[in-house]
């Protein structure tokens, strides 16, 4: 059951041209709130196609790795090769530019993350279903992990108050300056940071479902073959149109997909290096 | 209806159910991605690694052996030649040695031959004139002998008997020297 199929299941028959004289109803954010399955939790839309698809990620992230990682040997193969390939990419584009060599130690992390993110984003390729992280639970659960690790890696390496001082009060400035640039640093090192890791992987995720959603729907829509022939012909042009621009969106969706899976990663590698040692 | 969920449902609000089941994905994830899978495949790649660098360090040091070897064989093959020349050269001098020692030994070899040759035909000419004294002596007895004996009124047979004499003087003097020689 599909959100797309739930929602056209609302409204049946109503294309352009048509007789019974409904007009479009576009998707509304409701799409991302599939009825659950299981609702009696409170404070909580209860069990639903979110955590299915979350089921889906998991899944999929750990036959992928079970996959690159078995059987290996010296001489790689074409799968093991993929495998080492990904973790070298995440260690050559994330660990080592935003943390050197010491990135090498969280490199099984950002590989994990990079790989859950990505598949978790994934889901929405499949038709009808949409990404898990356009419900700001789980982008919110990523960052808050992220979130932590800085904090406790931070703490361990520079003290408790060390990696608070050395987040709040940049080094190499004038006395006065740090009246106006403490303040900031503090809302932006421990709120904004945070906070937008985690909406940014969200919106892009929310708002690239909300688009496909549209051409499909739109698609389906101004599809009336049963309308009089010279309509009916209008309908299938623009209904191709619409199929073409979902099909280009499909496709600039899934780099969006890698896009923020590596951008997530790489903030996280950026976050733990400030933790690693003090901003110069 | 969907549009009273619409209304309802805030996009911004996080669902701490799935904010749960998402921590226990990444839970779950993570320690079968990043602890166990990730870190095989970094070990395989870290090992290869290593068998790449360790081959270079084996070739190189295969190279330095081989060099030295090479330097080891260079320096035998120059002693070689070496020790050879002086061989070379000692059997040369050898070789003067010896001939000059046989050119030595024969020559005194011939010089003995030759004193003995000249002794032995001192010692014959000796010999010889010894004989030649005794029988020149009974010679001229016996031709005193004969001259007396002959009647010595015929001036031709005077002369005859000289004349044989003579001839047979000559004779055996022929025949001494043959001896002598």
């Amino acid at each position: 059951m599909s959100a797309d199929v739930r929602i056209l299941a609302a409204e049946p028959g109503c294309h352009l041209f048509g007789d019974n004289g409904c007009g479009f109803s576009a998707p509304t954010t409701g799409m991302f709130f599939p009825t659950p399955w299981y609702e009696n939790i409170p404070g909580s839309a209860g069990i639903d196609l979110h955590l299915l698809l979350l089921l889906v990620a998991v899944g999929a992230t750990l036959l992928l790795w079970s996959w690159f990682s078995k059987k290996l040997s010296l001489v790689p193969g074409r799968r093991q090769g993929i495998g080492e390939m990904l973790i070298l990419f995440i260690r050559d584009q994330i660990a080592r530019p935003t943390m050197g060599a010491k990135g090498d130690k969280f490199l099984p992390l950002l590989t994990t993350l990079f790989t859950f993110i990505l598949l978790m984003n994934f889901t929405g390729l499949i038709p009808g279903m949409l990404p898990v992280n356009s419900n700001l639970a789980f982008p919110a659960m990523l960052a808050v992990f992220v979130y932590v690790l800085t904090l406790v890696i931070g703490m361990r390496n520079q003290g408790g108050w060390g990696y608070i001082r050395n987040q709040i009060f940049p080094a190499g400035m004038p006395k006065p300056i740090y009246v106006l640039v403490t303040p900031i640093e503090i809302l932006s090192v421990f709120v904004i940071r945070p906070v937008t890791h985690a909406l940014r992987l969200f919106a892009t995720m929310f708002a690239g479902s909300l688009l496909l959603a549209v051409f499909a729907y739109g698609g389906w829509y101004m599809l009336n073959l049963g309308a009089p022939a010279a309509l009916a012909a209008a309908s299938a042009v623009f209904s191709g149109a619409a199929l073409i621009g979902y099909i280009v969106f499909f496709v600039f969706e899934i780099v969006i997909m890698l896009v923020q899976a590596f951008i997530f990663t790489l903030l996280a590698g950026l976050y733990l290096n400030d933790s690693l040692e003090a901003a110069h | 209806m969907l549009l009273e969920l619409a209304a309802d449902d805030n996009i911004l609000r996080i669902d701490w159910v799935k904010f749960t089941f998402g921590a226990i994905a990444l839970a779950v994830v993570w320690f079968f991605v990043g602890r166990k899978a990730v870190p095989k495949v970094m070990a395989v790649l870290d090992e290869r690694h290593d068998a790449i660098e360790g081959g270079i360090e084996r070739a190189k040091r295969a190279e330095a052996e081989a060099e030295e070897i090479r330097q080891q064989y260079r320096e035998k093959l120059e002693e070689a030649h070496r020790e050879y020349a002086q061989e070379l050269e000692k059997a040369k001098e050898q070789r003067a040695a010896i001939i000059a020692e046989a050119r030595e030994e024969a020559q005194a070899e011939a010089s003995r031959i030759l004193e003995a040759a000249k002794a032995q035909i001192e010692a014959d000419r000796q010999q010889a004139m010894a004989q030649l004294r005794g029988e020149v002596g009974a010679l001229a007895t016996d031709l005193a002998g004969r001259i007396v004996g002959e009647t010595l009124t015929d001036t031709a047979a005077q002369t005859r008997v000289v004349d044989r004499f003579l001839q047979e003087l000559e004779q055996d003097g022929n025949v001494q020297r043959a001896e002598v020689r």
